[in-house]
């Protein structure tokens, strides 16, 4: 048998890769044994968009018509179910991430894995890579389903450039989980930060309507979140609703710069409040 | 070096928030630890004994580097605490909360291969050392259920499991045998024994006087964030040596045993309700020429007395000289230097 601590506590890439395919694996296990959830999660994001569909609906031709005016598409089925598709992965990173963390603190499970010399970049690294298996797969299949019960086309406009949007946008929004999930880790307070975080951000990606029709300050705002260039990239991608910069790569390109620092600022920050609560209270206590 | 522990003056202080109505709150500090310093030899069974609150899962926690000390130095297995932090979780196996520590939706091989992940086993050797643990530890019937169906004694085998599934030269186990029924909790304490055997180093907390008593090489007392005693228990009950000790049991109220405390010669006493009754431990400088008044004071405060003898010192008794109190729950402590 290989003796673990010959190498004193230093992994090799290979260990570590190892470590977080370990830590996705647990996770994926775990929620199998949880069927009602990602039902729960597919029926969701399609009963969030209909409702306003309906309501579309509802209100006459001209909806539909002041609709394509503001958002360059009439093909409005299609732009909300995307965005609560995208919804659903955001509001995943969220849950999977900063929730996570207080749900392990109160199981005392956080405790054992710190334990251990797998270091908390690889565990996050492994939780973030079950988020995106398990926020794609059900966004995806709540994207196709929604689609074909209100008879839309799902895949119509250029879903190579949309694939991009979404892969980009995932490493910027783990990186904001992470800062949420120091919060979670200061205040011992998850339901509440996380619950509150999604709404903000789903109210700022423009989940349901263009960010164009947000006064001045609050556009401003929104551009900051790197899941309102996820969101309006997609649809711009598939839909033709237009890219912020008018031409695809210079939207990916924001979303690189947000790749870049975001993990780097939410690494930073958790390490930070990490190395605070082990100082004080300790990372187990709840 | 593998296996050893040193502690230098390690010191811990919590800072806690106070509430003070409903707005106001004011912060206040806690020392948890007091300088402790103590060395673990390759090899040993060390055992450390508190009460609740004492300061033994603080100094676990800072060792195992849950918790960063305030003061002080450690090292461990020749890897200095708070800078060489990966290198000591590598090469110590832990068994801290019981069976909080584990997925319970997950089986017991589930979670030692993960465990063994986590501490960076191959795929192979994670597979094989789960397995070799399961047989062990007589899991095997069980293995491949979720934890949640499992008996607390048998989520507490597979938590001591996966304190070894890195096969680390130091072993830390707080309260191991918690929950455990006799004979598991025995056959634990032998696969303890055993590995400790091997060579492998052992630390060991435990409220349990008699577990420390029969598995320890040395042990240390520790009460108040303090360490009280430290050394074999042949040798820590030599230093009651010169003392006699006699239990009294019967019906005896906090009167009475105040009175027994403030007779002359006695050095210490200690009260707990046992079975119902109370149990009096009395420690005099000579406890024949004690008895008598010792009888005598009983019977004027009206207490019963069932059972008089004069006892063995034993590590219970030496936990007593050094705390004056007993480690049970329900205790109250009459120090004779106070009355």
């Amino acid at each position: 048998m290989t003796h673990p601590h010959s190498r004193v506590g230093r992994p090799t890439f290979g260990q570590t890769l190892s470590a977080a395919l370990a830590e996705t694996q647990l996770r994926l296990i775990n929620i199998t044994r949880y069927p009602g959830q990602m039902v729960m999660e597919v029926v969701i994001p399609i009963v969030f968009a209909a409702m306003p569909m309906l309501l579309g609906r509802a209100s006459g031709p001209d909806a539909a018509a002041n609709f394509a005016a503001n958002t360059g598409t009439t093909n409005y089925v299609a732009y909300l179910l995307i965005g609560s598709a995208v919804f659903t992965i955001v509001s995943g990173a969220f849950w999977h991430v900063a929730y996570w963390i207080r749900f392990e603190q109160e199981t005392g499970t956080l405790e054992a894995v710190y334990l251990t010399p797998t270091s908390t970049l690889t565990l996050a690294s492994g939780v973030a890579l079950y988020s995106v298996i398990r926020g794609l797969t059900t966004a995806f299949i709540a994207y196709v389903i929604g689609c074909l019960i209100f008879q839309v086309n799902p895949f119509s406009g250029d879903l190579l450039v949309a694939l991009l949007f979404v892969l980009s946008g995932l490493v910027p929004l783990y990186g904001m989980a992470l800062v949420f999930g120091a919060v979670v880790l200061r205040v011992k307070e998850s339901s509440a930060i996380v619950n509150l975080m999604q709404w903000v951000v789903s109210f700022l990606m423009g989940m349901f309507f263009p960010v164009s029709i947000f006064p001045p300050l609050l556009r401003w705002a929104a551009l900051l979140f790197p899941p309102t260039w996820m969101t309006n990239g997609v649809r711009s991608a598939l839909l033709g609703v237009g890219f912020f910069f008018d031409v695809w790569y210079l939207d990916l390109a924001v979303l690189w710069v947000f790749m870049l620092f975001a993990p780097l600022f939410g690494f930073w920050v958790f390490n930070r409040v990490e190395r605070s609560v082990q100082r004080n209270e300790g990372i187990g206590q709840f | 070096m593998n296996g050893h522990v040193l502690v230098d003056q390690l010191a811990k202080t919590y800072i806690t928030r106070q509430r003070r109505g409903l707005f106001k709150s004011e912060t206040k500090e806690v020392p948890a630890l007091k300088g402790v310093s103590l060395e673990i030899k390759p090899g040993e069974l060390f055992g450390l004994l508190g009460p609740n609150g004492a300061g033994k899962t603080t100094l676990i926690k800072c060792l195992t580097t849950l918790l960063l000390p305030s003061a002080g130095r450690a090292v461990i297995n020749g890897h200095e605490l708070t800078r060489d932090d990966n290198a000591i979780r590598a090469t110590t196996g832990c068994m801290l909360m019981g069976e909080r520590g584990l997925y319970w939706k997950l089986t017991a091989r589930e979670n030692l291969v993960f465990f063994g992940a986590l501490y960076h086993l191959s795929p192979a050797d994670r597979r094989k050392r789960a397995d070799d643990l399961i047989e062990q530890l007589d899991l095997g019937e069980i293995a491949d259920r979720a934890l949640e169906s499992y008996s607390s004694g048998q989520r507490m085998k597979v938590a001591f499991a996966k304190a070894l599934i890195n096969d680390a030269p130091l072993l830390i186990l707080d309260e191991p045998t918690n929950t455990l029924d006799v004979p598991s909790a025995r056959e634990l304490r032998a696969v303890v024994r055993q590995l400790n055997d091997q060579g492998k180093t052992v630390i060991y907390t435990t409220h349990i006087m008699s577990e420390a008593e029969t598995l320890c090489d040395r042990v240390a007392i520790i009460d108040h964030g303090q360490v009280l005693a430290l050394g074999t228990v042949p040798e820590l009950k030599a230093s009651l040596a010169r003392e006699a000790v006699l239990r009294i049991e019967g019906v005896i109220s906090s009167r009475a045993s105040q009175a027994v405390a403030a007779l002359g010669g006695v050095t210490r006493t200690a009260v707990q309700a046992v079975n119902g009754h109370t149990e009096l431990t009395v420690m005099a400088a000579d406890g024949a020429a004690l008895l008598p008044r010792l009888i005598e004071t009983l019977t004027t405060h009206q207490a019963v007395i069932q059972k008089i003898a004069p006892e063995e010192v034993t590590l219970e008794d030496v936990f007593i000289a050094r705390t004056g109190r007993t480690l049970a729950e329900d205790t109250r402590a009459v120090p004779a230097s106070q009355n």
